[in-house]
This record gives structure tokens, C-alpha cells and sequence, in this order.
């Protein structure tokens, strides 16, 4: 019989116990042996109530067609049969034989989703555990994601629409940092659309809490393109500012349709970030020369920090207003960057043109392969590109 | 701290009331009653010290923060509400819990690790197979509906110190009394504010005779500092000063009075707790490891938990 959690058959009595119980719940098809109909009779229901529980929320699923596969979850389209509505079932593939325990990813997911509830922020059904597998209910977003219209040259939209888009995307992120939770993830593939238009942040997997004052994170977070110069530099104490710069870039890839500053490397992202926005210097942000991989620039290199007038001239489609808001969001200094909170004040959001209704904006039909793609796939990876960002990377100790 | 104490799943799924938690415990009970007299096991309490001993133990060597083991302490807590502890082996549940815990609390220890320290601590009850560790995990977060986030009372401390003006030592006591609550059933009981209230008027109350000396560890339990205490009639009246709101006494007490009464806060919580605090502290006496150790040992062994 398989090895239980903490406890075999008891010797005197044979009769096994409720954990044994648990895990024969999922092993009770290969195990092939009587030893899963003793369970169920054995008089000690306690563990099987839990199982049975846990068979409640399971049964309320159907799992229907497999959507897409990715390096750490299968994503299936699922069927809840007492709302009679669609989900996507995620089955986090647990490690072989649980040699290295569940991956920080999956736990991070579930804790935060658990937690958090908000019309922008994907929403976790239920979590349910079958087959030794961790099987998170998710809300089905079958309108592909940000990534996907921007990329789509079909698809034609204008500033009503990023008004719109932004605007979801700036809620989802200021009710995360109202709950302390950091998203460390914000790009255009993690920007999922609901049926109805509707922008869900998604994604979870390097979520975490704000720290403690004084307490180091790590610095290695945030998919390249969409990470800010504090951690580029190596800063283990930072904010909110972090996911706000990640919604800077996507607004202004948004406006441009491609990513705004696309380093090869990290340094390389450095350099394009002084090019588009100004070297970083004690004058423009005070301290940035004291974080540990800052590099020196020689004063005849070193760019100005970009004005008003450059964000107009590069994003003309935005309006001056909006070419504002894009600037406070990209400030170099994390402490002069505008949060979530004051974003969603700027006076933007009110001038013309109105931000268009969910149902008007440009949409994709049955885009669910999209989304079970994002699902699937790691934080900090970009699109199987063969560079793994070390974003996964399990920081033991360190915070 | 994440997310909103007020709309999380600790407060919506694991807050009991006293009635509640005692008869999921009775109804575990009542399931199996043969092993419940094979296997009569110390106070609840007495366990739970010798516990968290053990977790202090594990956590030593990997530089753990007390936020950690207080999460793994919880998770104990609502581990046992769903199973009864006598079919399970403790050591392997409570080095879950602790594994779990640090990943919660953003310091993860990598799983290997965890297994050589518990090894090296209870070579007889922890296997060296680390599948066995993440198969529990698997069961202890099934057991607690993958609902992880704790809300502790740590932050409403250090929240609270400006605005009541707390001395050093006082802080130091009220942190441990706050580390001593884990040892009770107060955490299913009570949000985390109430405790820190609590920890509060105990720290205020039976001020510490040398302030800041005797808690150098953020570890360490104000029971050195209590023991007396329960015994002592003057907390209790106090207590009772807070309980009818007359203020009377020192005017630092009177001051934290009024600031109670303003506040609004459940002060009949504040009260029953302060007495569990000190109904714990007056069990502590009968404490003895090696008993605790010796019961484990022999509920594991004879039933073949460890396997």
C-alpha cells in the first residue's frame, strides 16, 4: 500500500488512518488493491470527511478539453455544474514524488488569489486536490489577453480604448497594493480578458506581500522588459513603485504596439531605459549610486532626464495629458513615482475621450488557448524565448 | 500582512467560538474512542509548549523569523481540528507545518535542508525519505482548503506603540506574551487585534520588574515574567477596573482605560483572553518535557505513525 503523509495502517486494527485516507483518495485507481474500498469503510471517517469535501468540490467540475500545457501547469476548460458556468480548471503538476514540495509559484498563487477579490484580479473558484495534483479553479477568461491585440495588426484601436484597458489595469493594481500584495509580474500576457471585455490581472506566481520595513526582497522579479531601474540596480527594499513602472511600460506599448524599451540583457535593458528616459544620478534620484549594481556613467555620456516634450513627441496618440500620467508612471527615483492610488487621481481619466464601454472594445473570440497559455507558463518567462529569466529562482534565505 | 483581516478566509473560515471549537474537538473524539483511552495525552496546552519548543529547535539553525513559527503554529492548530493527533505523527506534521510556514512567510528553506535538521533532532520520527515531507505539505494544505495566510498580531503591536506611547520593555513584554498566545486555542479564537490589545494591557499591567533585561531573544515567552502573576491578586483587579471602565488605579492604566473604552474594541474579547493567558501560565508549572516527549513517543511507536 502507498506510504501515507504521517501515518500507516494501524497494526492492531485493520483499519487505516484518515491521512492514509487522504492520499488513497487520489491513489486509490493505481493502487489496484482492496486497501481503497477499507478506507471508505473504515471507522474512521475524520480524514474522509475532508476527502469527501474535497470530492464535493471536485464532482461540482467537469473537466472538458485540455487548453494548452506549460512548464508548470496544465490548463483545462472545466464546467461548474451548479452555476452551469465555464472555468479553467489549472492542474499545478506537483513535482515527482514531491521530492522538492510544492513550487513556491503555485503556493503563492493560491495564497494570494485566496485573498483577494476584485473585478480586475482573475478570481480562484475553489482549490481542489485530486490525483495528487493541486487543481486551482480559475475564472474563464476566454478573450485572450493584452498581448495578443496589441500584436494583432487586424485589430485597430485608439486612445477610448487604452483609456479603458488602462484604467482596469491601474484598478486591479491599486486594490493589490490596498492589500499589501505586490504583483512582481505586470505585463501585457498577464493582462487576461473576460468575456465581457473585462481586464483580470493574472498571474500570482512571484506575488508577495510587501515586506516588513527593512526587510530584503528579492531583485529578481518582473519579466525584463517591464522591470524598473531600482531592480535592475539589485535594490532588495522597494514598493508598489516597482508594479507601477511594469504599468507604465505596458501603457506605453499600448500607445507604440511594440514594447517601449526591449533589453537583450539586463544591462542592456539599463542602457535603453537611460536612453529613453535619462541616466539615473544622485541629482534625479537621490541614493541610486549606493544600490549595489549600479554603474558608474561617465559624465560626458550621461543623458538628461526626459522632459514633458519627449513623452508628447513619443506618444502623440496619447494626448499631453496622457503623456503626463505615462511620465509620472516611468520616473526614474521609485520615491518621486506616482502610485497606484494617485494614478487613478490624475485628471486623465476625465478629459476626453471617454474611456470606451467593455462591450465596444476591440475583442478576440474564443481566445482561451491564449489564456491557458499564460496560465501555464512560469513568471519572468517571455514566450519560451530560450533566455529563462531567474525570476523563479527559489532566493533560499535571503527574502 | 496581506490582503484585509476582514475579508480573509481566517476570519471568514478559521475563527471558532468557544462552543464551536470545543465540539469539532469532542466530535473528533467521539470518532474514535479506543484510541482516546489507549492514548491519554497531557493538557492541550502542555503539548502545545512542548511543540513550539520543538519548532524553535528545527527553526534554530536556518535563522528562522518568529513570524514563521508562529504561522507553523497555527497551522497545527487548524491541522488538529480536522485530525486527531493520535493517528498521526506529530514530528512529521509539525516539520510540514514549519517547511510550509517559511515558504509562507517569504523565507523558504529548501526541502533537504528542512529533513537533515529534523532528522538530527528526532532521528526516530522523520525518515530521510524528503518525499514524505512534501506528500504532508500536499495533505496539510488540502486540509486547510489552501486557505494560508495568517494575520498575526505583531504589526497591530508596533502599530499601536506610537499612539499609546509604549516603553521598550513594555513592547518586549507584550511581544512575548503575543509569542505565548500560540500556545493556546486564542488564535482559532480571537483576530488578531484583540491579542494584541490583550498583550497590551498584560505588558501595562504587570509591567515587567526589570524592564527590557529579560527578553533578549524575540523568541523568548513572558512566562519567566508571569509565572507569579496568576497567582497575584493585583492584575486581577485591574482587570476588573477595565472590565466596569472606571479607570482607577496609576494613570498609565487609566490612560490605556480610556483609550479602550474609545476604541471600541471587544473588551469582553480582551478580558477572557488575559485570563486564558494567565490560566496558561498557571498550566506551564506542570510542564515537563520529558513527559510530553515520553507520550508522543510511545502514541507513535505503538501505532506505527512513524512509518
Amino acid at each position: 500500500m502507498a506510504a501515507s503523509p504521517f501515518a500507516s495502517r494501524s497494526p492492531s486494527m485493520t483499519v487505516a488512518s484518515p491521512n492514509t485516507a487522504i492520499r488513497l483518495k487520489a491513489s486509490a485507481a493505481q493502487s489496484g488493491s482492496g486497501s481503497a474500498a477499507d478506507v471508505k469503510t473504515s471507522s474512521q471517517p475524520n480524514g474522509e470527511l475532508t476527502e469527501q469535501l474535497n470530492n464535493s468540490v471536485a464532482q461540482n467540475y467537469e473537466r472538458g478539453k485540455k487548453l494548452g500545457e506549460g512548464t508548470y501547469a496544465v490548463v483545462y476548460q472545466g464546467f461548474r455544474r451548479d452555476t452551469a458556468t465555464t472555468v479553467a480548471i489549472k492542474k499545478i503538476k506537483v513535482n515527482a514524488d514531491y521530492k522538492d514540495g510544492l513550487a513556491m509559484d503555485a503556493i503563492r498563487e493560491v495564497k494570494y488569489l485566496q485573498e483577494l477579490s476584485h473585478p480586475n484580479v482573475i478570481a480562484l473558484h475553489d482549490v481542489f486536490s485530486k490525483h495528487e495534483n493541486l487543481h486551482l479553479v480559475l475564472e474563464f477568461l476566454p478573450g485572450g489577453d493584452l498581448e495578443m491585440l496589441i500584436r494583432d495588426q487586424n485589430v485597430q484601436y485608439g486612445a477610448a480604448d487604452i483609456k479603458a484597458w488602462m484604467g482596469m489595469l491601474a484598478r486591479g493594481v491599486w486594490f493589490c497594493h490596498e492589500n499589501y500584495v505586490l504583483h512582481r509580474d505586470i505585463k501585457p500576457n498577464n493582462l487576461l480578458i473576460a468575456a465581457d471585455g473585462e481586464v483580470k490581472l493574472a498571474d500570482f506566481g512571484l506575488a508577495r506581500s510587501f515586506a516588513d520595513p527593512y526587510l530584503n526582497m528579492t531583485h529578481q522579479v518582473i519579466t525584463r522588459w517591464y522591470r524598473p531601474p531600482e531592480l535592475l540596480y539589485g535594490a532588495r527594499q522597494y514598493s508598489g513603485a516597482v508594479d507601477v513602472w511594469s504599468m507604465g511600460m505596458v501603457f506605453a506599448e499600448l500607445l507604440l504596439r511594440v514594447p517601449f524599451v526591449a533589453g537583450n540583457t539586463d544591462l542592456d535593458q539599463i542602457s535603453k531605459i537611460c536612453e529613453a528616459f535619462g541616466t539615473p544620478t544622485e541629482e534625479n534620484w537621490p541614493g541610486v549610486t549606493k544600490l549595489p549594481y549600479y554603474i558608474e556613467t561617465d559624465s560626458s555620456q550621461i543623458i538628461p532626464t526626459s522632459g514633458r516634450d519627449f513623452f508628447s513627441r513619443q506618444f502623440p496618440t496619447a494626448g499631453p495629458v496622457g503623456a503626463d500620467l505615462l511620465m509620472s508612471m516611468c520616473t526614474l527615483d521609485p520615491r518621486k513615482r506616482i502610485t497606484a492610488v494617485q494614478a487613478l487621481r490624475h485628471k486623465w481619466w476625465t478629459i476626453d475621450p471617454q474611456p470606451t464601454k467593455n462591450e465596444d472594445l476591440p475583442q478576440k473570440r474564443h481566445a482561451e488557448k491564449k489564456m491557458a497559455e499564460d496560465m501555464s507558463r512560469r513568471g519572468g518567462e517571455v514566450n519560451d524565448s530560450p533566455f529563462k529569466n531567474a525570476a523563479r529562482q527559489l532566493d533560499f534565505g535571503g527574502r | 500582512m496581506a490582503a484585509n483581516y476582514w475579508a480573509s478566509t481566517q476570519r471568514r473560515h478559521w475563527l471558532f467560538t468557544r462552543e464551536k471549537l470545543a465540539e469539532t474537538r469532542d466530535r473528533l473524539r467521539d470518532r474514535d474512542k479506543v484510541t482516546h483511552s489507549q492514548f491519554p495525552l497531557p493538557d492541550q496546552r502542555l503539548l502545545n509548549i512542548y511543540f513550539n519548543q520543538q519548532l524553535i529547535k528545527l527553526g534554530k539553525r536556518m535563522s528562522t523569523r518568529q513570524q514563521a513559527i508562529a504561522t507553523a503554529q497555527v497551522y497545527l492548530k487548524r491541522f488538529y481540528t480536522k485530525n486527531e493527533i493520535r493517528q498521526t505523527n506529530p514530528y512529521l506534521v509539525l516539520t510540514t507545518a514549519f517547511y510550509l510556514a517559511c515558504k509562507m512567510e517569504e523565507c523558504p528553506q529548501h526541502i533537504r535542508f528542512v529533513v537533515g535538521e529534523a532528522r538530527g533532532l528526532w532521528p526516530e520520527f522523520i525518515t530521510p525519505d524528503v518525499a514524505k515531507l512534501g506528500e504532508c505539505e500536499f495533505a496539510l494544505m488540502s486540509e486547510m482548503n489552501s486557505q494560508l495566510i495568517i494575520h498575526h498580531p505583531y504589526r497591530t503591536l508596533s502599530e499601536l506603540q506610537t499612539e499609546l506611547s509604549l516603553g521598550s520593555g513594555e513592547i518586549a513584554l507584550a511581544w512575548s506574551v503575543i509569542n505565548d498566545h500560540y500556545l493556546t486555542d486564542l488564535p482559532l479564537l480571537n483576530p488578531p487585534h484583540i491579542i494584541a490589545v490583550m498583550a497590551i494591557v498584560v505588558a501595562v499591567v504587570f509591567k515587567p520588574s526589570h524592564p527590557g533585561g529579560a527578553f533578549s531573544s524575540p523568541a523568548q515567552s513572558a512566562q519567566s515574567t508571569m509565572a507569579g502573576v496568576a497567582r497575584d491578586g493585583n492584575g486581577m483587579n485591574m482587570l476588573a477596573a477595565l472590565a466596569d471602565r472606571t479607570g482607577t488605579g496609576p494613570p498609565r492604566i487609566q490612560k490605556l482605560v480610556q483609550w479602550l473604552a474609545e476604541s471600541e474594541i471587544d473588551i469582553k474579547a480582551v478580558i477572557e483572553s488575559t485570563q486564558e493567558l494567565l490560566s496558561l501560565y498557571e498550566v506551564w508549572e506542570q510542564y515537563s518535557e520529558k513527559h510530553c516527549k515520553e507520550f508522543i513517543g510511545r502514541m507513535v511507536k505503538s501505532k506505527n505513525l512513524d512509518k
